[in-house]
């Protein structure tokens, strides 16, 4: 017999991994995201062909290559749901902080993968020197997580409503402009060979754990009503 | 065992200025069986909707208690199981797969022994292991059934539930529908099938 509250950390992990089969097997949006990501890198690339950009482009590029990779295929965790009439069995039988946070663990997990992929061909395409490799994981980390949840929760929002990529874009861009820039300064100064601030790190997990918070507590109205 | 009642009291429902149906009243007991008729738009699968607190209605309230206490509209939907046109299951998916998925958001056995148990009922143990997108509507709306088996809810909703099936799984809807008010549970049907609605003790004709 179901528990009427039943814990809802199973159903996140089960969450969690029907994303993945389902990726897996459709390809859906690891293909756009890659996609985006070698167009881009190699059009700069041959454009400035071999010549260094300034840590400060090069931190710019970076994260407006992650940005738009997120903005072309992270929306997928429920537009696609609710394009396939699968969201009504969903909320049928999902509990719904399970759904928000197993959609946007996924998420998180899709965009470290793809800058798993990017960060390689960068090194290359760009000609740019990393000494700080630490330092640039653990930002590249923060933002991720912070694109991943701040997409998610637009995500969510738009999925119901007409003309869904670009109010994807629009909401999720002033969601994340304050992370935006703090790791767009992070990464430049790691691509100067110098180390971060902490109050820089401190500012970044906080922001992300912000949109945590706000995640859990908005998608209840959004679920429910 | 949980035993559940569902009060539907002074309910309506409005679209755009125009009540769907209004002032709706009617008390299912455990073990008991209301049964929803009205031609096609009358609001039926809107009115299950609103049972299983995924829609609000414009007016009235819906009591849905479980052993003496009343449940919030967000807690509603852990205790139903549910067949309905609206139920999509995901296509990339096989039958085992999205069992397995439901069973684990309910937080209940998905092992896949359990899970072809359960497909065993139905009738889809030898295909248990294609993806959705290969089955028929009749496959998948006997996947809906095993689905609402597996969970054992004590408030079953049924939209509909032997649309697109054959004679066999007409029969497994009977036993289904026989089983759950012999088990003390409380089944809502909405449907314009005469063989569906007898199992009614209640009755809402919609207009």
């Amino acid at each position: 017999m179901p528990a009427i509250k039943s814990p809802w950390r199973k159903a996140l992990w089960a969450v969690l991994y029907k994303e993945g089969l389902c990726e897996l097997r459709t390809r859906y949006a690891l293909s756009a995201l890659a996609m985006f990501a070698l167009i881009t890198l190699s059009s700069v690339s041959m454009a400035i062909a071999g010549t260094s950009l300034t840590p400060e482009l090069a931190a710019v590029l970076l994260w407006i290559i992650l940005f738009f990779c997120a903005m072309a295929g992270l929306s997928r965790v429920f537009v696609q749901e609710q394009e396939t009439g699968t969201i009504f069995t969903l909320r049928l039988y999902m509990g719904a902080q399970a759904v928000i946070f197993g959609k946007l663990l996924f998420n998180i997990v899709m965009l470290l993968a793809l800058t798993a992929l990017i960060i390689p061909l960068f090194i290359i395409f760009l000609n740019v020197d990393i000494r700080l490799g630490f330092s640039l994981s653990l930002i590249l980390f923060l933002g991720d997580v912070g694109i991943g949840a701040a997409a998610t929760v637009t995500a969510a929002m738009v999925a119901k409503t007409q003309g869904k990529s670009a109010l994807f874009t629009v909401l999720t861009f002033p969601i994340l402009l304050p992370q935006f820039l703090a790791v767009i300064s992070a990464t430049a100064k790691v691509l100067s060979h110098t180390v971060p601030g902490l109050t820089e790190l401190f500012f970044m997990a906080g922001y992300d754990l912000v949109l945590f918070i706000a995640a859990s507590i908005l998608f209840d109205y959004l679920w429910y009503d | 065992m949980t035993r559940m009642m569902v009060e539907l009291v002074n309910i309506g429902k409005c679209y755009g200025g125009h009540y769907l149906f209004r002032e709706l009243n009617a008390l299912v007991q455990p073990g008991e069986c209301l049964a929803i008729i009205g031609r096609n738009g009358s609001g039926k699968s809107t009115l299950l909707k609103i049972i299983a607190g995924l829609v609000r209605p414009s007016s009235g309230t819906i009591r849905v208690v479980a052993n003496g206490r009343e449940l919030q509209t967000d807690q509603q939907a852990a205790v139903i199981g549910m067949v309905s046109p609206e139920v999509i299951f995901y296509h990339p998916l096989t039958a085992m797969e999205n069992l397995q998925f439901l069973l684990n958001g309910r937080n209940l056995e998905a092992t896949e022994q359990a899970a072809l148990h359960w497909l065993k009922q139905v009738g889809l143990e030898k295909q248990g292991n294609k993806p959705v997108s290969s089955y028929s509507t009749g496959m998948r709306q006997r996947l809906k059934i095993a689905v609402a088996l597996a969970l054992e809810s004590p408030l079953i909703l049924l939209d509909e539930p032997s649309s697109n099936l054959d004679t066999e799984g007409k029969d497994i809807v009977g036993q289904f529908i026989a089983n759950a008010l012999a088990a003390q549970k409380t089944v809502v049907i909405a449907s314009n099938e005469r063989w569906e609605t007898e199992y009614a003790s209640h009755k809402i004709t919609l207009a």
